[in-house]
């Protein structure tokens, strides 16, 4: 039985609807990140989870009880806030226990329990100071404090690392993370940022325009995503998205692709059965820029590699790796090289392309080909 | 901002013609006041013969005494004491039953919106701008149906009704500013309507209290409209006897003695501002609306 | 949480939350609906009705209007509550942004002087119209203090002189709220850009031109609301007139307020009174309305 079910949730405000019926389901433990592009209904999916927004249709159904019209407080959740929403004229330590006080649980306990928390977040030495004492990084620790204490069912994140400067928000990524494997915690947890969902998530749904697009492992919405959306939002520098053109060549399928002179054929091996009906017909194949790399670096183990010499068009050495543009249907496709790799700006250089990890979408619907 | 080029040593002329004006102008603002305490310490004699600019020749209580304790306001010669008092007993239930008003609505019209929230804050708002004479005619008929008519209860009534529409506006532009996200927090904490507002957004209500209960008490002490029209005889606000004593047109006209009641009726409002001037500013800015 | 007793419990326990909120407004909003709106409809009402001491509800239509606007007084009322309204709004106006400039050239001691500017505003008019009485007074006031000082010919009789009695008001209300105006202005000028400035300096304006061509054009917002504010004042004011004048020398400083007020209270002429009242309503509220409209429909809601 599933922890937490959402079920073909719909929300309307007036004649505009923001969710379009959203159906997902985790199990306990599962580290659930909603990402998508601002506007796109995450945040308000997580609002209703807390039960500060209204259900207009469906059923949410926690540790098998409906709470979709359960009072907020009633519902053992805890949330933490993009803004924190610490209370500022009560010490770190009365935020922690403001939600074991309404609870009625006795002082000592609820004096224990702080300290408890304060030790897990190490923030032990602020638990006297107001907010306003306190810097980023801190108020973001007893904000998780005042969740933590709780100890409830569910813990509900909205944007909690974006008020963060870069270095802090790495830091507290891992923090995070940390605590999700140490308490077992199920936590639903909402991002703009692709990077903070794969790292983070054990599943991910990527949301648009207040309908799901993909929900799955960090691994499927990366590798296996469901249409164009999914993999050009997953992924930095994201996928490259490239015209092809599909043929029968005798047993085998192939995609022909413009090059800035010629036409490179590439050996389709996914999804073959799918894209044999589109033979003659225009597709937008899928490579991850790590699938393009110099011969060295390809893995020839498990991957089909395919090596063609192509024009560089520019280079980006990032330090660790080596980005190589070259063009591939009249547009910029990236390839991840070694660093060091000996290539040359309008000079030709070997490109390796790893075909096992090529997927295919249609061009009018967007979707996967599969 | 500040637009002053670095000084050289030729332009110091135009600093110091700067400082003069200024300095002029502060002389000019504090005139009136300076002729006021001057005049309620001479004595009727130096009055007549004398330069209001000057100082007292012979520094004396007399006028002080006499405007607290015995000058003839209508019938009754007891002085301004028992209208000083009277605004008093008016002042205090008015500044906090109004601002207590204030502050629960402002509270629900920003953190508990319903539809027509913006309609209901108008509607309150309109009525601290109208021009009272309005509201004079049926006002004092429905104090004398409430048979509160010329008592400080009825100016008490009064003056909260009309003091909400200021109130309010105060703690709702001060609320705007607290996230949203606080309320939600707390109702996940378990937090109720009154708790959320007495225990997390009154206790971080400080400045916003003190702004409106200056402005409430300096609109309230100084209030003459509503204390002429509503109240009468020894029930009268101190600014009504303060003009009685002076306006009457009997006998001599003791101005030491007036400038004393004067100061007496000046002196609350002039304290607060003193001690609070800042607080007192952004009541003032905020009775401008945009805070 | 698993018992449906305990979750019915919950959901009245929701309800009773949704319903506070308006439950606790409601009080406020009811005196407001009847103190406000429900008292301008009364007196709308008596405006058009027969009433003199007292209330009578006999409606006579435009009767009570076309006495109004028939009364020699309320002519003068009308007059001077413009000449006075002008005066005062432009004076303010001026001398506060005035002030405000001078002030906001990293003056040595700006908070007291601010302070001192501003502390006419905590007066009651009372207060205030009592001393400026005291300060014109013709017989021992100004005048003869310049008499004493040597400056014989020096007269100024404008308190007890009918044609110039109005001005007397004007300076003592100007002089009352200049520093409040001065204190928007200053508010203002704090806002503004810094960088700009600078801008303008390396381009070589000189300072004049700066505060002429980029800062005060950028005060609009603050000049609308000083400019209502003060009108509101001005058409409202009622105690500066009372205690400096009494309206006199005979009718010469009568303003609306003034007029409603005798009418009401001293006259007997409910109908009138009810009249002048709702006709100053009128003009605050073509005033206020659009006023309040846009400052709130901006993006603080």
């Amino acid at each position: 039985m599933s922890f937490l079910h959402i079920d073909n949730v719909k929300k309307r405000f007036g004649d505009t609807t923001v969710l379009k019926g959203i159906d997902i389901t985790i199990e306990k433990g599962d580290f659930l990140v909603l990402v998508g592009p601002s506007g796109c209904g995450k945040s308000t999916l997580l609002n209703m989870i807390a039960g500060l927004d209204s259900i207009s249709e469906g059923e949410l159904r926690l540790n098998g009880e409906v709470i979709s019209h359960v009072h907020p407080s009633q519902r053992d959740i805890a949330m933490v806030f993009q803004s924190y929403a610490l209370y500022p004229s009560m010490t770190v330590a009365g935020n922690i226990g403001f939600g074991l006080e309404m609870r009625k649980v006795p002082k000592p306990e609820r004096e224990k329990a702080i300290k408890n928390v304060a030790q897990m977040l190490q923030i032990e030495s602020l638990l006297d100071r107001k907010p306003a004492q306190l810097s980023g990084g801190q108020r973001q620790r007893v904000a998780m404090g005042r969740a933590l204490v709780r100890e409830p069912q569910l813990f509900l994140f909205d944007e909690p690392l974006s008020n963060l400067d870069a270095k802090l928000r790495v830091d507290m990524r891992t923090e995070i993370k940390q605590l999700h494997q140490r308490l077992k915690a199920t936590i639903v947890y909402v991002t703009h940022d692709q990077i903070e969902a794969m790292t983070l998530a054990t599943r991910i749904a990527v949301m648009r325009g207040g309908e799901l697009q993909q929900l799955g492992t960090p691994h499927d919405v990366y590798d296996d995503p469901n249409n164009l959306f999914v993999a050009g939002f997953m992924g930095s520098p994201s996928m490259n998205l490239i015209e092809a053109r599909i043929e029968k060549d005798g047993e085998e399928l192939v995609a022909w692709v413009e090059t800035a002179d010629d036409r490179l054929k590439l050996p389709v091996v996914r999804d073959r059965e799918a894209l044999g009906a589109y033979a003659g017909r225009r597709v937008i194949l899928g490579l991850r820029p790590e699938a393009i790399t110099d011969s060295r670096s390809a893995n020839h183990q498990d991957g089909i590699i395919y090596e063609a010499a192509l024009n560089v068009e520019i280079i980006e050495p990032t330090g660790a790796d080596l980005y190589v543009v070259t063009m591939l249907g009249g547009r910029e496709v990236n390839a991840r090289m070694r660093s060091g790799t000996a290539v040359e700006v309008g000079q030709s250089a070997p490109f390796a392309f790893d075909v096992a990890r090529m997927v295919a979408f249609d061009p009018e619907s967007e979707a996967r080909i599969r | 901002m500040s637009t002053t080029a670095p000084i050289s040593r030729a332009s110091m002329w135009p600093r110091i013609v700067l400082y003069a004006v200024l300095i002029v102008f502060a002389a000019l603002f504090l005139m009136p006041l300076y002729v006021m305490l001057t005049t309620s310490f001479k004595t009727l004699a130096e009055i007549q013969q004398g330069n209001m600019l000057a100082l007292p020749e012979q520094w004396t209580l007399t006028p002080w005494l006499e405007a607290w304790g015995s000058a003839c306001i209508g019938l009754d010669c007891d002085g301004i004491s028992g209208y000083f008092f009277n605004s008093i007993k008016i002042v205090i239930p008015a500044v906090v039953i109004s601002a207590l008003f204030g502050a629960f609505n402002g509270y629900v019209l920003t953190k508990w919106r319903f539809r027509g929230h913006k309609i209901v804050f108008g509607l309150i708002l309109f009525g601290c701008f109208i021009p009272f004479q309005i509201i004079l005619l049926p006002m004092a008929r429905v104090l004398g149906v409430l048979h509160i008519a010329n008592t400080t209860t009825g100016l008490v009534l009064v003056h909260i009704v009309y003091g909400i529409g200021f109130t309010t506006l105060f703690f709702r532009n001060y609320y705007e500013t607290f996230p949203n996200e606080l309320i939600r927090a707390a109702m996940l904490d378990g937090a109720g309507f009154f708790t959320i507002f007495f225990r997390i957004l009154l206790p971080a209500s400080g400045p916003i209290i003190v702004v409106t209960v200056i402005w409430q008490f300096t609109n309230v002490w100084n209030d003459f409209l509503f204390g002429v029209s509503f109240t009468s005889g020894e029930n009268a606000p101190v600014t009504v006897a303060l003009n009685n004593l002076v306006n009457s047109s009997t006998g001599v006209k003791a101005y030491n003695v007036n400038m004393a009641a004067a100061m007496f009726a000046a002196v609350p409002t002039l304290v607060v501002y003193v001690l609070a001037g800042k607080y007192f500013v952004r009541g003032l800015m905020s009775g401008s609306v945009k805070g | 949480m698993s018992h449906s007793s305990s979750k019915r419990e919950m959901s009245a326990r929701a309800r009773w939350q949704a319903w506070l909120p308006k439950l606790v407004l409601a009080p406020s909003l009811a005196l407001v609906l009847f103190f406000v709106y429900g008292f301008i409809l009364w007196t709308s009402y008596i405006s058009f009705s027969a009433s003199d001491m007292l209330p009578n509800y006999t409606w006579v239509g435009t009767h009570q209007w076309s006495r109004l606007w028939g009364s020699w007084t309320w002519g003068i009322a009308l007059h001077n509550i413009w000449v006075f309204s002008l005066l005062y709004i432009v004076s303010c106006t001026l001398l506060g942004l005035l002030l405000a400039i001078l002030l906001d050239q990293r003056i040595r001691a700006e908070g007291l002087l601010r302070t001192i500017y501003l502390y006419p505003m905590a007066l009651s008019f009372i207060v205030t119209g009592t001393a400026w009485q005291w300060f014109l007074n013709p017989g021992l006031g100004l005048e003869k203090t310049m008499h004493e000082l040597g400056w014989t010919s020096f007269s100024f009789d404008w308190l007890i002189n009918a044609d110039m009695a109005i001005y007397t008001v004007v300076i003592a209300a100007v002089w009352q709220a200049t520093g409040f105006v001065m204190a928007m202005f200053l508010a203002g000028l704090r806002g503004i850009d810094g960088e700009m400035i600078k801008a303008a300096q390396i381009d070589g304006a000189p300072v004049w031109k700066i505060y002429l061509r980029i800062i005060i054009p950028q005060l609009r917002p603050v000049f609308l609301s000083a400019v209502v504010v003060l009108a509101h004042l001005a058409i409202k004011s009622f105690d500066l007139i009372v205690a400096m004048t009494g309206g006199g020398p005979g009718n010469a400083t009568t303003v609306p307020a003034t007029f409603m007020y005798s009418y009401a209270f001293s006259r007997n002429e409910m109908g009138i009174a009810a009249a002048s009242a709702v006709f100053m309503l009128a003009v605050i509220a073509a005033l206020i309305v659009p006023y309040l409209y846009s400052e709130l429909r901006g993006p603080r809601s």
